[in-house]
């Protein structure tokens, strides 16, 4: 067993396994080193698969409880065994975490299970998760150490009434009402899965509006759907304190502007939902060197080097969209990068997608952004309603919207809320990728009938020639 | 009457046409003799989908009521109450129609109700409900459609169905025969079979799905063997009588097999009879209008689109068409060359083809590349249980120029668009590969594969 290597990889995520991967094809030497005891990290882990795994199957519960009678079917008493649903949750999580070791082994990484600290450049130390000590020799570091869970000040919490995401996602029963705070992805996702369960949710967000940062007129539209499901908002708002008693909690909530009166809501579970940070705990990136941003990430430049030569950082832990294809996108890249290819990560065609029923998705610039820019833009937007496949599998809510360079056509955005957008906003981050134009949307022959004709309807109708409106 | 545009038919084709040469300001009139929508909305894609879409749906409910399913678990067997099943399904029908109507409306298409009958290439008669109108138009667009082949030996009427019959039974038949394993006859097959149906297949080829290649429609295969759902292949039916139909099987020998319903799905025809096309002079080919690209027949300003014009038989190469013929007379310059028009099966699993495959492309003499990524190892299928099947992509090798898209898998249907697109863009491999794809979607399985034929995928 050599303790050299071409590059030694520290964080088994979605950013550092696929660095790993890539940098064995292109023929280097490759450890990766991870101390959770599965590879996967936060996505395949505690993140994007057991949520997605929960959203599937509360979603099918919630069906079968409401949505059938309107086309002949009943479905009498419907129940739900929470241990069950968890037990598969972990099945599909072990499959994959276990395909990504098998995916190692078969490109001849060194998989090292233990927790890294960079010793000094060209050099990282492993405490072993089994005990004892490796020193590594490294030509090239990568950091992938991803993120972890922020939380608000005074707000301890303990995974069992007070939760982080991993908490929510291993409740062993639904809470009867599940304060979540903060409005963005993480939050509506498990705050769905748990409403779709039987809790009543609620939901407290700073601004003005739930995932601020999206296309107004689709946070708008998205917020309106989630209220038909039953959750409540309370926008422009912040919660300043949890009290705990021995049975439930009371959650101290104050309108985000100074002044105002606060209240008390009463419930048995909160969500912490804030956000997440870099994660570089007991790297050792201090000793070595290596510059961090005021916000705690890993600085880099634009090829992903530190300030110190041969130490790279991808992934949740540098800066940029927090989202497991943006890490593994950059993984492929360095990895690439260090070979001596030219890797490159496009920033402005990353899509992002919320799986909540209907699906947001969206792709490049939000109108907001575009009036902000001063960019003229035409605007086409389709609704499913229109659409007839989504009437067949009766998911008419959401709609496609196209933003187009009033000028040259170019596609500028995209957002879509629909039952499938997640899928669908593939073909608009193609085009958002390629410089395509609305009309080559237009142009292209989409099969009937799939929802994927409302795209082409939106990119008409930034023409005003839509058909089927 | 007069006008500048005469369309005949208001199916994807006709109507399509219409709403654009409306939206282009030309005045158009669109003569109708059953309901706007044609084939497809009234008795062909929406309606099976429709139909689709419900029995998938008892089909996944039955099964939470079995062992219980992802902790699910139904007290009792979900109950079908099929009457109200059609109901819905006649309901979104409606509406469509409507919509239609209200489309043309708001495009100032005049509609007209009623079966046309040519004199000449630019005047026909409509018999309406208020007398006979007579129509002539500088622009006659021809989209008559397509009508489902019958057998002299299996007439439908009573219990011999046809597709569109199939689509409005007022009960789930407790045996049923198909003749003829294409899509429509394996969609609406497997459809009753999840509703509850006992299914048996009579196919006349050695395989099912006769145009798509057999590794593409295994995971079909595979279903239906699953669940029951017998398939002779190599077999010709040869007649029907008290309810038990009779066929040569594979090996020569006369069978007999019984059945409630007997539905015949054996391709389908252009509507080329009976309203005056031989008054026309109108040349054909191979039993189709024949038109050039440009959507041209071969008598001045005379158009066709659709199915009347051949294959594919598709909507969406109808709509394409109609668009096109509009704006061609509307003075743009378009021609119908279109990279790809994608075929979606909505079986179970759903099959994708878009493009050529290998094989097709063999004959040509070109060298290629393929690259394929099973969905077992694609995140989003696994939660979602839909991991059974595969994305698949053919390019050129000396360039990587994608050539062929195909994919098979439970809901891969709406991968479709995309692929389209790369086609149509003239894609390479590398550019679908650099481009990010969503974690976990199952379009990751797309770039996966571009990778795959690039010979370095990342999960597998
Ligand atoms: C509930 C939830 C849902 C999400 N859903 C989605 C989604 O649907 N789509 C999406 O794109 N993103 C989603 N994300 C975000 C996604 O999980 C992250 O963006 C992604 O995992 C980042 O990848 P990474 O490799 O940078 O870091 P991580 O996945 O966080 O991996 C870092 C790994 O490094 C290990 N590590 C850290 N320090 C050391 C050390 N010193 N030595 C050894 N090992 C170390 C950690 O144990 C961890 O396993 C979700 C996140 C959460 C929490
Ligand atoms: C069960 C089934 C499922 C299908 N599923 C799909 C699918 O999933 N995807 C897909 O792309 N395609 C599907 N198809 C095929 C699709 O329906 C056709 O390709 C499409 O409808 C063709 O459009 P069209 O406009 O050419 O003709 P049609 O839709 O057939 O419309 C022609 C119209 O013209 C009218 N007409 C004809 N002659 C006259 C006359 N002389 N005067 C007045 N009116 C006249 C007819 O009444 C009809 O309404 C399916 C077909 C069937 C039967």
């Amino acid at each position: 067993m050599s303790d050299n290597f071409d590059v030694v990889i520290i964080g088994g995520g979605p950013g550092g396994y696929v660095a790993a991967i890539r940098a064995a094809q292109l023929g280097l030497t490759v450890a990766c080193v991870e101390m959770r005891g599965t590879l996967g990290g936060t996505c395949l882990n505690v993140g994007c698969i057991p949520s997605k795994a929960l959203l599937h199957a509360s979603e099918l519960f919630d069906e079968a409880n409401h949505g059938m009678g309107q086309f002949g079917i009943t479905t009498g008493k419907v129940t739900i065994d929470i241990t069950k649903l968890m037990t598969s949750k972990e099945e599909t999580v072990k499959s994959l975490t276990d395909g990504v070791a098998y995916l190692l082994k078969k490109n001849k990484v060194d998989y090292i299970e233990g927790r890294g600290t960079i010793a000094a450049q060209g050099s990282v130390k492993v405490a072993l998760s089994d005990g004892g000590e490796r020193m590594l020799s490294a030509r090239n570091i990568v950091i992938a150490t991803g993120s972890e869970v922020a939380s608000l000040p005074g707000i301890k919490i303990d995974e069992k009434q007070i939760l982080s995401s991993t908490g929510a996602l291993s409740l062993k029963k639904v809470p009867k009402h599940l304060v979540v705070i903060g409005g963005g992805v993480i939050g509506l996702e498990l705050g769905s899965v748990w409403q779709r369960l039987g809790a009543e949710v609620t939901v407290v967000e700073f601004m003005d509006r739930i995932t601020p940062e999206m296309d107004g007129e689709v946070s708008k539209t998205f917020a309106r759907i989630l209220k038909k499901q039953g959750f409540t908002f309370k926008l422009k708002s912040k919660v300043t304190g949890v009290k705990k008693t021995k049975t439930s909690l009371s959650v101290a909530v104050e309108p985000a502007a100074a002044g105002g009166d606060a209240e008390q809501i009463k419930c048995d579970a909160v969500l912490v939902a804030v956000g997440r940070k870099p994660y570089t705990q007991g790297l050792g990136l201090k000793e070595a060197g290596v510059k961090m941003t005021d916000r705690g990430q890993v600085e880099i430049d634009d090829h992903f080097q530190t300030n110190v030569k041969g130490i790279y950082a991808i992934g949740d832990v540098v800066r940029g969209a927090m989202l497991a294809h943006k890490a593994e996108d950059e993984g492929a890249a360095v990895a690439e990068i260090i070979a001596g290819f030219a890797g490159h990560v496009n920033y402005d065609a990353i899509p992002g997608v919320i799986y909540t029923m209907p699906e947001v998705a969206s792709v490049g610039k939000t109108e907001e952004a575009l009036k902000a820019a001063g960019t003229a833009y035409n605007a086409g937007k389709f609704p499913f309603t229109a659409n007839s496949r989504a009437k067949a599998n009766r998911q008419t809510d959401g709609f496609v919207k196209i933003l187009s360079c009033a000028v040259s056509d170019k596609i500028l955005g995209a957002h879509i809320i629909g039952a499938d957008a997640g899928n669908m906003i593939a073909e608009l981050t193609l085009a958002v990728e390629k410089g395509l134009t609305a009309e080559d949307i237009a142009y292209t022959c989409h099969a009937h009938p799939t929802e994927t004709e409302a795209v082409r309807e939106a990119a008409m109708a930034t023409d005003d020639r839509a058909i089927h409106m | 009457m007069k006008c500048k545009i005469l369309v005949i038919g208001a199916g994807p084709g006709g109507y399509v046409a219409a709403i654009r040469a409306g939206q282009l300001g030309l005045d158009t009139i669109i003569v109708e003799g059953d309901r706007a929508g044609g084939t497809c909305l009234i008795r062909g894609c929406i309606p099976s989908k429709a139909l689709i879409h419900a029995a998938d749906k008892f089909e996944q409910m039955s099964a939470h009521s079995e062992k219980g399913h992802l902790g699910i678990k139904l007290a009792a067997k979900p109950e079908l109450d099929f009457a109200e099943t059609i109901a819905w399904k006649d309901g979104i029908v409606d509406r469509l129609n409507g919509g239609v109507e209200a489309l043309l409306k708001k495009a100032k298409v005049k509609q007209i109700k009623g079966w046309a009958k040519f004199k000449d290439a630019k005047t026909c008669d409509v018999e309406t409900s208020d007398g006979i109108v007579t129509i002539t138009a500088e622009h006659v667009i021809l989209a008559n459609g397509s009508k489902a082949t019958e057998l002299p030996f299996l007439p439908f009427g009573g219990d011999i169905l046809s597709s569109a019959e199939a689509l409005s039974l007022t009960e789930v038949p407790e045996k049923l025969v198909v003749v003829g394993a294409g899509y429509i006859g394996l969609e609406l097959g497997i459809a009753y079979r999840k509703l509850g149906s006992d299914v048996t297949f009579i196919e006349a080829d050695e395989k099912i799905l006769s145009t798509y290649d057999k590794e593409l429609t295994a995971p079909v295969q595979q279903w239906l063997k699953k669940h029951d759902v017998a398939v002779h292949l190599g077999a010709r039916a040869s007649g029907w009588q008290d309810n038990a139909l009779s066929y040569t099987d594979k090996d020569g020998k006369e069978q007999t097999i019984a059945a409630d319903k007997l539905l015949v799905t054996v391709g389908r025809q252009p509507n080329i009879d009976g309203w005056g096309l031989e008054n026309m002079a109108v040349d054909m080919a191979n039993g189709f209008i024949k038109i050039d690209k440009y959507c041209h027949t071969s008598m001045k300003n005379v158009w066709a689109i659709g199915d009347v014009t051949g294959e594919p038989m598709l909507a969406h190469r109808a709509s394409a068409q109609g668009e096109l013929v509009a704006e061609i007379i509307a003075g743009k310059k378009r021609e119908f060359n279109p990279q790809a028009i994608a075929a979606v099966c909505f079986t179970d699993p759903e099959i994708i083809a878009v493009g050529k495959s290998a094989d097709e492309v063999k004959a040509d003499g070109i060298e290629t590349i393929v690259g394929k990524f099973p969905l077992m190892a694609n995140g989003r299928a696994l939660t979602m249980e839909a991991a059974d099947g595969f994305v698949r992509i053919t390019a050129r090798a000396d360039n990587h120029v994608i050539l062929g898209i195909h994919a098979v898998g439970p809901h891969v249907s709406e991968l479709s668009g995309e692929f389209a697109l790369a086609l149509e863009m003239g894609a390479r491999l590398e550019d679908i590969a650099g481009t990010i794809h969503v974690h976990p979607t199952v379009t990751e399985a797309f770039a996966e594969a571009a990778l795959a034929a690039l010979g370095h995928a990342i999960h597998i």
